[in-house]
């Protein structure tokens, strides 16, 4: 048996399928709403991770405003002592870790003789502080951002970030407040430098996921702070996304410069990356880039242990499927080979055993029962058929001795020839002929007992036995017809009967003397070639009415005359349309008889005439025919 | 073979239709059953869409006319077409039974 055609494949390979299907399609709809979810809860993290860092940027930059606007009224209190302002910038520096240099830069000439005075303090390489005033020409604060805007707009402002050429190399953004008079005229700009290491530092620790990226952008898209360092203050935003051919980018830059807050979705190589981003407190504002790669880098590690396990499961499912399946319809094989079996001829194959109460007993009982009918049938029709070939056999015995009853041998005389043929339509008839020639002269008879077979056959040949020896007896014809009516009348409950027409022809004379008993009229076919019946009073048929007188007719034969005795199994013979042979075709026979043709001829062609009337239908009636010719 | 058999009383109308042959006598004989059975019966047989008869169906009339004279009943066969007619002329039953 080959697996792939088994029932037990086919239905494991059905309930696989739709299993799978199933459990693919619950993956599918885990997977994309586990996606949403992940997704919109990826945002959300990065959101929360960005706000918190924007608070503690904001904190700083706050504590280092505070500082600063702490320091008003102090440096208002000593404008007159020059050395002391060292002191208080120095103070800024000391007390604020974030604070690396802070200066206060006076207005041109605020000092009688100094075009530019800012006493200075900052951190050396080594931590200490050193103080110097700055306002010396080749360094013209008037030239700088951080003055002149605190200085002209009369607010506190931060700078973007730039780097200290002068200092330590270092990124820095200075935080100007300007200083008004009684006036409100600005007189000094104080100033905090603060170094923008921490605020690179502080960014590029956030790391909501493997591959995150922060970045800060100063109000003109300038990389303040870059996961990539040497792009910070090197590039913008918007020069990047030119670089890499990306609009998007260019986008999230416009969008972050224009102080809004919120998430954007990008291409970034191969992958899809969102940002979350927001404003700092100064006008920069900050973003962090997640790959969602990494966002659903455990969900996809979920879901591959999730298909592995369930094609495992779905695996083991399948085979136990095939066995439970394959052990549960085992049996339908053993019946197969049982029936198979069976067809051959064993009865007896032997059925497999089922324990089970289920549909498979039914089919077990059924196919003992089957069987059991099976040998009780064939059993029957093994008889049956014996008993028929019995019959058959005893019938063709019957058929010999019947046909062995009517003689056969014909003699040929010096006055007449005889010839006669008896055709049962089954193996055995009611049809009988017989002649007897004593002392020159011959007696006949034909006869037709009703119906056909057996009965019939039994019937033909008490009538044949009775003819036989009541002739011997010497009665005249009419007699012996009488005697053989009374013979078969007297104990025929089934009324049975049978035509019969006897003759006696005295050969010398050619004087026949004849008597019917409801037969066929005979042909009388004369020397010259004329056929004609010869019609004969009917009597009665033999066998009907005891105590019934027939009568006997007499005519003269001429030499060379014959006459043509018959059964209707000859006229009424039919074909597939149920036309008869009739009266007048056996007529039209006679008249083609020739002068000299010899009885058995005549005999045969009448034999072979019938058949080609009938063609393909089946005899229907016993067929005799008698020819007797005088010389 | 169709037989319609009517009665009103002791008297029967019989109507054959068809043919009489080894395939169907043993029907014919079945149903003319109850006529055989009738005492006093004055049975008419309408033979005239009888188209034939062989001689088993020659016995059947011959077997119904000696129980209805056994029963002292009367059977008349009528309106035979000349085919069916001569069987009974040939055989000389029409001597033994009624044909008009």
């Amino acid at each position: 048996m080959r697996i792939s055609r088994s029932f037990s494949a086919r239905l494991s390979t059905n309930i696989l399928l739709i299993t799978s299907l199933l459990f693919i399609s619950s993956i599918l709809v885990v997977s994309y709403y586990s996606h949403k979810l992940i997704g919109e809860e990826a945002t959300k993290n990065a959101s929360n991770v960005l706000n918190s860092a924007t608070l503690d940027i904001n904190k700083t930059l706050g504590k280092v405003e505070n500082s600063v606007t702490n320091m008003e009224w102090i440096v208002k209190e000593h404008l007159t002592d020059s050395s002391y302002l060292y002191h208080i910038v120095s103070e800024l520096v000391k007390t604020n870790d974030e604070i690396v240099g802070s200066a206060v830069a006076f207005r041109s000439d605020f000092y009688a003789g100094k075009r530019l005075y800012a006493p200075y303090a900052y951190e050396d390489g080594e931590g200490a502080i050193q103080t110097k005033n700055i306002g010396v020409d080749k360094y013209d604060y008037y030239r700088m951002e951080w003055f002149t805007v605190a200085y002209e707009t009369k607010k506190p402002h931060w700078s973007e970030p730039y780097f200290d050429e002068g200092g330590g190399q270092i990124v820095m953004a200075t935080y100007s407040f300007p200083l008004l008079d009684e006036k409100g005229e600005v007189f000094a700009v104080l100033t905090a430098d603060i170094s923008l290491d921490w605020l690179n530092e502080k960014m590029n620790a956030m790391h909501p996921y493997e591959h995150s990226m922060t970045i800060v952008l100063g109000r003109d898209g300038t990389y303040v702070s870059h996961y990539e360092k040497e792009r910070i203050l090197n590039q913008k935003i918007f020069d990047f996304a030119r670089e890499v051919g990306n609009p998007r980018i260019n986008k999230l830059g416009e969008k972050m410069v224009s102080g809004d807050s919120g998430t954007y979705q990008m291409r970034h190589g191969d992958d899809i990356a969102f940002a979350v981003y927001g404003p700092l407190g100064n006008g920069w504002s900050a973003a962090i880039i997640s790959l969602y790669k990494d966002v659903f880098a455990h969900i996809m590690r979920l879901n591959l242990i999730i298909t592995i396990v369930s094609a495992s499961g779905l695996f083991l499912l399948f085979i136990l499927c095939f066995k439970t399946i394959q052990k549960l319809t085992q049996p339908i094989t053993e019946f197969s080979v049982a029936a198979l079996n069976m067809a051959k001829g064993n009865f007896q194959a032997r059925l497999p055993q089922i324990k089970t109460q289920d549909e498979m007993l039914q089919l077990h009982d059924s196919f003992e029962y089957m069987q059991k009918s099976l040998t009780h049938y064939i059993t029957e029709l093994r008889t049956s058929t014996a008993q028929n070939e019995r019959f058959e056999s005893e019938l063709n015995i019957a058929r010999d001795i019947q046909l062995s009853m009517v003689p056969t041998n014909f003699p040929t005389s010096d006055n007449c020839s005889i010839f006669a043929t008896l055709r049962p339509a089954k193996e055995v008839g009611g049809d009988l002929y017989d002649y007897i020639i004593k002392d020159d002269v011959l007696y006949f008879a034909i006869g037709d007992v009703s119906g056909k077979g057996v009965p019939a056959a039994l019937f033909m040949s008490v009538t044949k036995a009775a003819f036989h020896f009541i002739v011997n007896l010497g009665f005249p014809i009419n007699q012996v017809v009488t005697k053989i009516n009374d013979s078969l009348s007297e104990s025929n409950d089934k009324n049975m009967f049978v035509t019969f027409f006897a003759g006696k022809i005295d050969l010398k004379t050619g004087e026949m003397e004849y008597c019917n008993g409801g037969h066929n009229p005979l042909v009388l076919c004369h020397p010259d070639g004329r056929a004609e019946f010869m019609q004969a009073k009917p009597n009665l048929a033999m066998g009907v009415f005891p105590g019934f007188e027939y009568e006997a007719e007499q005519v003269r034969l001429e030499k060379g005359s014959r006459i043509l005795l018959y059964t209707d199994g000859v006229t009424e013979a039919e074909d597939v349309s149920q036309n008869q042979f009739g009266e007048d075709r056996l007529l039209q026979f006679s008249q083609t008889i020739g002068k000299d043709e010899k009885c058995q001829e005549i005999v045969d062609r009448l034999i072979d005439e019938v058949k080609s009337f009938t063609k393909d239908a089946v005899q229907n009636d016993d067929i005799t025919i008698m020819t007797i010719k005088l010389i | 073979m169709n037989v319609t058999i009517n009665q009103e009383g002791n008297k029967y109308h019989v109507v054959l239709d068809g043919r009489i042959d080894t395939t169907n006598a043993n029907q014919f004989q079945q149903d003319l059953t109850p006529l055989m059975e009738a005492a006093n019966a004055d049975i008419e047989i309408d033979c005239s869409a009888m188209e034939y008869t062989s001689s088993q169906g020659l016995r059947i009339f011959l077997m119904l006319q000696k129980s209805v004279m056994a029963h002292s009943g009367k059977m008349v066969l009528c309106k035979l077409q000349p085919q069916v007619k001569e069987v009974f002329d040939i055989t000389g039953f029409s001597n033994i039974i009624k044909i008009i």
